[in-house]
């Protein structure tokens, strides 16, 4: 396993991208508390990414081209 | 007047007993006497309140009865656009806030008679920011009629503390995952979640567009079919709102059959459990209660990436403005920063296994008439203290995931009382567009059992 693909590795590289966006705006308690959450989130989306899904699994979500006289 | 079904307000109107402007009167006083007591209420609609009532008055003289919410005053959780009064979404920064229309429930309820008396308090943005306590609204926390101590839960918490004291007959509040169901369990009320798209959204603030659902809180299942009735169905302006027509039936003797998850009183408190127990027992009189098992899927976590990527994208102005520092929870203002590091990939996963588990959830409830769990895995939460929440993962809710995140009914009513003297809650959960399955069952259980006619003591 690469270090980035490491939970705590991915969880310290999308850290920093908040960060680097927002660590203007955060005290170092905040940036801390941040790093926890974001944590949690790679945490959930590893068990999201351990269910096989096929090519045929679409999202539940439904998509239509739009014209404004057939509403 | 206070706590009488609005079943039995709409009785007492149409025979003329009551008239809708002593029935508005009477709450409006109620909302201003005691709405501060509980925190509930971010506007007294008296003006637009009389107005209503005095045109039903009218009507219902002139023999033009509309139907069982003719003349009956409710509330409004403060999400929901009306125009000529200020709607703040719970939230500082928009306690200014103005539009110029009505949402379309706000509309439909005015259409059945309904006459709006107050828009109720909230949490900011219904939640979704991540908070963690109950003072996370700049009208400051609800406070539970049932204890002073004791939060009403939320989002919706100005509508369950409002029903809860009396202080009108039946309120809107909305669901995006708990809003409506937590706030009613905390209060001891009936909560119905309708199906996703079967109340139109327009004019309610969105918070994630694939999981918002508005629906009533009210004394008794019946008074929610009621109101149902009147709210529901398709919208030009919500596309989302389905074409599906629904009448509100009651199901009168219908036997039941009632599943049940084995684990699904786990990290519940233990009168919680002890009352849902006692609360099987009553349910078999009414069918039968058989175990299921669900399909092993990380049913939280998709319902909850879902939650907060939609989320963050709605409120993109207030977070990449720093508008979120003029929340009032000290987490709200700089939480929803991390949700910005979750990958695209990952949201569309959550978005692709929320059909698998729509799927597989329609394949175990096609043999019920609804799941069965505890509404609520405890008494209300206490002031001033930080509660336990699925939303951040610090408490379990697989129902509140599954029926969410698959956008399907359920209705919550009061079973008992935990140590603290607090309500407790039992739901019922069904397939998509079945509601009134849901709704007879909780109704039937509500046949056979006396918790909704106890109130907290509020004079």
């Amino acid at each position: 396993m690469s270090e980035a693909a490491k939970p705590e590795g991915e969880a310290e590289a999308l850290f920093e991208t908040v960060r680097l966006r927002y660590g203007d705006r955060l005290t170092p308690a905040q940036l801390e508390e941040l790093r926890k959450i974001v944590a949690a989130q790679v945490e959930a989306a590893r068990a999201l990414r351990v269910v096989a899904l096929t090519n045929a699994d679409e999202p539940m979500q439904s998509f239509a081209p739009y014209r404004g006289d057939e509403r | 007047m206070i706590f009488t079904s609005v079943g039995e307000l709409a009785a007492l109107v149409r025979a003329r007993e009551i008239s809708p402007v002593e029935l508005a009167e009477h709450f409006l006083e109620r909302l201003e006497r005691l709405g501060p007591k509980y925190n509930c209420v971010v506007t007294v609609m008296r003006k637009h309140a009389l107005t209503q009532a005095r045109r039903a008055e009218g009507e219902i003289a002139a023999g033009r009865y509309r139907g069982p919410l003719h003349g009956i005053p409710y509330g409004a959780k403060d999400l929901l656009a009306t125009a000529g009064a200020p709607t703040t979404w719970g939230a500082a920064p928009y306690k200014a806030q103005h539009f110029d229309f009505d949402a379309t429930v706000i509309r439909r309820l005015e259409e059945a008679g309904a006459v709006l008396v107050a828009k109720l308090a909230m949490i900011e943005l219904a939640g979704g920011m991540g908070y963690r306590q109950p003072t996370a609204s700049f009208t400051g926390p609800c406070v539970n009629p049932w204890d002073a101590n004791a939060w009403t839960g939320g989002s919706s918490s100005g509508s369950g503390a409002a029903v809860c004291s009396g202080l009108v007959p039946f309120a809107i509040g909305s669901e995006t995952w708990g809003s409506i169901l937590s706030p009613a369990g905390y209060c001891g009320l009936a909560g119905l979640r309708p199906t996703y798209g079967r109340v139109s959204r327009h004019g309610a603030m969105a918070l994630c567009w694939s999981l918002d659902k508005l629906g009533p809180l009210a004394q008794t299942a019946d008074d929610c079919g009621l109101v149902l009735d009147a709210i529901a169905g398709a919208d030009p302006n919500d596309p989302t709102a389905s074409e599906r027509t629904y009448r509100y039936e009651t199901m009168d003797d219908k036997r039941f059959r009632f599943g049940l998850i084995p684990s699904v009183t786990e990290g519940c408190e233990e009168a919680v459990a002890e009352n849902f127990t006692r609360s099987l027992g009553v349910l078999k009189k009414i069918g039968t209660i058989e175990e299921v098992t669900l399909p092993d899927l990380p049913y939280e976590q998709i319902t909850r990436t879902i939650l907060q990527v939609e989320a963050v994208s709605a409120f993109e102005d207030l977070i990449g403005s720093g508008g979120i520092a003029g929340l009032t929870a000290p987490e709200d203002r700089y939480t929803p920063y991390a949700r910005e590091a979750i990958l695209a990939q990952d949201y569309l996963k959550a978005v692709r296994l929320r059909a698998v588990m729509a799927r597989e959830i329609d394949r175990v409830l096609r043999h019920f008439d609804a799941l069965v769990a505890p509404g609520r895995i405890n008494e209300a939460p206490v002031l001033g203290q930080e509660f336990r929440s699925a939303l951040r993962a610090t408490a379990k809710d697989v129902m509140g995931a599954i029926g969410n995140g698959a956008g399907l009914p359920a209705v919550c009513v009061p079973n008992g009382f935990g140590v603290r003297g607090l309500p407790t809650s039992v739901q019922f959960m069904g397939r998509a567009w079945e509601e009134n399955t849901v709704l007879a069952a909780a109704r039937a259980y509500q046949s056979l059992t006396d918790w909704h006619t106890r109130h907290p003591k509020v004079d």
